[in-house]
């Protein structure tokens, strides 16, 4: 009676082992797979970690980059400045000595009608005189002179309205910049988890911090005067609140600005 | 009354272009200060300051913070205060003017709106 309660034990055993078995053949392609899988993801895994080691290191390269470009273009806009007011100074001169022609023709002018008026006689030769000095012609060429003068200083006005963007885009590399240190940051952090077991010390490898407060991301080199447009309007707006109200403007009558504005 | 103004602002090829303008525009008694901090510092050394014209970006102390220094100054709240900045947005627009600025210029600008907006702010004052 014991023997054959043990060999019913022995056969449920058995039959556990057989399910196992059976479990075991439906398994074992499975944890093959899974091997596979990661014979072919680790080398995957450990490019993905060399290249964010390698981009993470060519990272502050590009910012100190930007940062050369920064400068580049403020040494080169401050020469073309020094040019600019050379010029200006060079013009004012010009007028001044077109100015001092334009007085001496009047004053020839007047010394000829003086002598005229004091020798009656003289007065054909004194026109032909008149004639031959080409005072008109040479009076209208100072005129047309002081013009192209006057052109040369709008353009230079226009020239330096222009260097503006050079500043508009240092606030729009420091931007790029300011983004730079933040994926550089991300990404090191992620190499650290990367190596964790190994180790790994992070190589002083750091981007220059932007100060968020020295740029404005939305800047830009925008001349159509929409933007001045704006501001003109809601200071009026704010000018015409203040006179209502005995020069306040609270945050209700800011709303409203807002509101009013769309 | 003689004007004496001072430009603020952290970059130095906007400094020269404001000032380059003041000039144009028949204004030639000007100081310069690279942030608010040395704006504050300037204006607490030299009374005779009496016109603001600054940026908003800058580092330390910001042409905002600057405004509202200003302003919380008993002394110098009354000076006037022009600010000429990259930031063209409402939202911007509305904050200065919540600080109290006096008038408020987008980049770039040109030496005649900077005198519009002068006069603009010594007819109203």
């Amino acid at each position: 009676m014991e023997n054959k309660l043990s060999m019913e034990q022995v056969f449920e055993k058995l039959g556990d082992l057989k399910q196992f078995f059976i479990f075991g053949q439906k398994i074992v392609p499975l944890f093959k797979k899974i091997i596979d899988f990661m014979t072919d993801i680790v080398p995957l895994l450990e490019n993905v970690n060399n290249s964010i080691q390698d981009t993470t290191s060519k990272i502050p390269k590009a910012a100190h980059q930007i940062n050369s470009v920064t400068s580049a273009t403020e040494i080169a806009t401050s020469e073309i400045l020094d040019i600019v007011d050379s010029m200006s100074n060079d013009m004012t001169k010009i007028k001044n000595e077109l100015s001092d022609l334009k007085n001496g023709f009047l004053n020839q002018r007047v010394a000829l009608d003086a002598f005229a008026q004091k020798v009656p006689a003289s007065s054909e030769t004194l026109e032909e005189l008149k004639s031959n000095l080409s005072i008109d012609e040479l009076e209208s060429k100072v005129i047309s002179l002081e013009e192209v003068i006057n052109k040369i200083e709008l353009d230079a006005t226009n020239i330096t309205i222009s260097l503006q963007v050079q500043d508009i885009t240092a606030q729009q590399l420091a931007s790029v910049n300011h983004l730079i240190h933040s994926v550089q940051e991300k990404l090191s952090s992620l190499m650290v988890d990367f190596n964790k077991q190994e180790g790994f010390v992070l190589l002083d490898t750091e981007t220059p911090k932007v100060d968020p407060k020295v740029f404005n991301p939305n800047a830009k080199y925008d001349r159509s005067e929409a933007h001045q447009s704006v501001a003109d309007q809601l200071i009026e707006q704010a000018k015409r609140n203040n006179n209502d109200n005995g020069n306040k403007t609270s945050q209700e009558e800011i709303d409203k600005l807002f509101r009013n504005n769309g | 009354m003689a004007l004496k103004f001072l430009v603020v602002d952290d970059s130095v090829t906007m400094r020269r272009i404001v000032a380059n303008s003041l000039k144009s525009i028949g204004y030639d008694n000007f100081v310069e200060a690279s942030d608010g901090k040395e704006a504050l510092t300037k204006l607490n050394s030299d009374d005779s300051i009496n016109f603001v014209i600054t940026d908003w970006n800058m580092p330390e102390v910001s042409g905002l913070e600057l405004v509202r220094a200003i302003r919380s100054d008993e002394k110098r709240q009354a000076i006037p205060i022009l600010m000429v900045t990259t930031r063209g947005l409402k939202e911007d627009i509305l904050e200065a003017l919540q600080a109290k600025v006096n008038n408020y210029i987008v980049k770039p600008f040109t030496p005649q709106i900077l005198r519009e907006k002068i006069e603009q702010i010594l007819a109203s004052a």
